[in-house]
């Protein structure tokens, strides 16, 4: 018996853009091009061109025990070099940015291999090798998944999540690391952590309200989806928090 | 100086937080209203240097934190703006605020609340902190031991009352 998973419960636009994001059969739509060289100089761990630091040998050279496991789980290509753990992180605003941070993790967890995601309200860190990060960095910034006003890389100092936006739309930044340009364009001015850049990143035009409504993956009563619109969703979180309060951590239905 | 307890407060809440030229524009239409007592702006912090991770201490250069100019007094903003909380003499000065804000604010929305912000006493607390000489105006809008004092926004006008704090 085939088994087809189903991510999340809802009815809402909201819950369908959350199942389609976790769902690694599904191809996110491209909204924007980003080089590889922008990708390096936005995460800030390397300089443009210079090779990946390791922290072993590649896997390759080294002596591998006889492990059953090992064989199963095939390395991904920065744990096949010994590339060095990184990290990007994220800082989603709550008025409609297409994705939010626990949505990011679930997501993440359904699409990559080899991470160690951190989530918090207001951001998510994930860490993973080098090499690896750098082509996640690409799905997340190039698809749906990113909008250049309402999500952000933020290393450090990260509030903004559940601020009111500025003036020009723009998620509050207070190390203003992303400035919205005169012709519309969003361009990064320092790294994630923020550090000034030698040359601004071009990450594309902020994406409109309408857009944003529908492809937002939170719920908000004044600018979005309410999320009592969708009773799927509530009856479920209903269960769940009954289930946990009942019964702690190990949930038995009678 | 004893600050009257039945002064009308207001705060002025935007749906977006204001950078310094709006601000800047909004406080030169606010503040020659005859009859402001106190104003005080509530915002995000714009650090000068970065806070925190491996660029601490480092210069944040910004353009959300600068000095702008108010009825010809330079204020050093160092805040995004996302409240203005003002005392004033009585409602009518509320009303022209009101006024003021509806031509203002076109691109999105406001509102004006009404009640009490600021101080108008200080508490016990207050007197065991900084004693029974610190300045009534400010206790409860910014730490009196700050070295760098409230700005005063003087408008050279016969019509008011001399002065307004930021």
């Amino acid at each position: 018996m085939t088994r087809t998973p189903q991510y999340g419960p809802g009815t809402s636009v909201v819950a369908m853009n959350r199942r389609k994001q976790m769902d690694p059969n599904h191809t996110l739509t491209k909204m924007r091009n980003i080089t590889d060289e922008d990708i390096v100089l936005l995460l800030g761990h390397r300089a443009p061109g210079a090779s990946f630091k390791t922290m072993h040998p590649p896997l390759a050279e080294q002596q591998e025990p006889d492990c059953p496991m090992r064989q199963l789980v095939k390395p991904t290509e920065g744990a096949k070099h010994g590339d060095r753990v990184r990290y990007v992180q994220f800082a989603d605003s709550m008025f409609n940015a297409p994705c939010q941070p626990y949505q990011r993790t679930y997501a993440e967890m359904y699409r990559f291999r080899g991470i160690d995601p951190g989530t918090l309200s207001g951001r998510q860190i994930v860490e993973c090798r080098e090499r690896d990060l750098e082509q996640y960095c690409r799905l997340l910034i190039e698809t749906e998944m990113f909008d250049p006003a309402l999500v952000s890389l933020r290393g450090a100092t990260v509030h903004g999540h559940s601020l009111r936006l500025s003036e020009d739309g723009m998620q509050f930044d207070a190390l203003q690391r992303c400035v919205l340009g005169g012709d519309g364009m969003v361009r990064y001015v320092k790294d994630q952590i923020g550090l000034p850049l030698n040359r601004p990143v071009e990450v594309g035009k902020p994406l409109d309200s309408k857009w944003l409504k529908e492809h937002s993956t939170i719920f908000h009563s004044l600018v979005g989806t309410p999320l009592r619109d969708d009773r799927e969703y509530v009856e479920y979180l209903q269960r769940i928090h009954m289930l946990r309060t009942r019964y702690g951590f190990m949930p038995k239905e009678a | 100086m004893d600050t009257a307890t039945d002064h009308p407060q207001c705060r002025i809440v935007p749906m977006r937080m204001l950078g310094p030229d709006t601000t800047k524009r909004l406080l030169e239409q606010i503040v020659v209203v005859p009859g402001i007592h106190r104003m005080l702006l509530n915002g995000q912090n714009i650090p000068l240097l970065v806070p925190y991770g491996p660029a601490r201490g480092t210069e944040n250069k910004t353009n959300l934190r600068k000095t702008i100019e108010v009825a010809g007094n330079a204020v050093d903003l160092h805040v995004q703006v996302g409240s203005i909380t003002l005392e004033v003499e009585n409602r009518k000065v509320i009303d022209t605020f009101r006024k003021i804000c509806d031509a203002f604010f076109v691109d999105f929305p406001y509102h004006i609340q009404e009640g009490k912000f600021m101080k108008t006493h200080p508490t016990l607390v207050d007197y065991a902190r900084y004693g029974p000489g610190a300045d009534r105006n400010l206790i409860g809008l910014v730490d009196p031991k700050r070295k760098d004092k409230p700005t005063l926004i003087s408008i050279s006008n016969e019509r008011v009352c001399g002065g307004y704090e930021i």
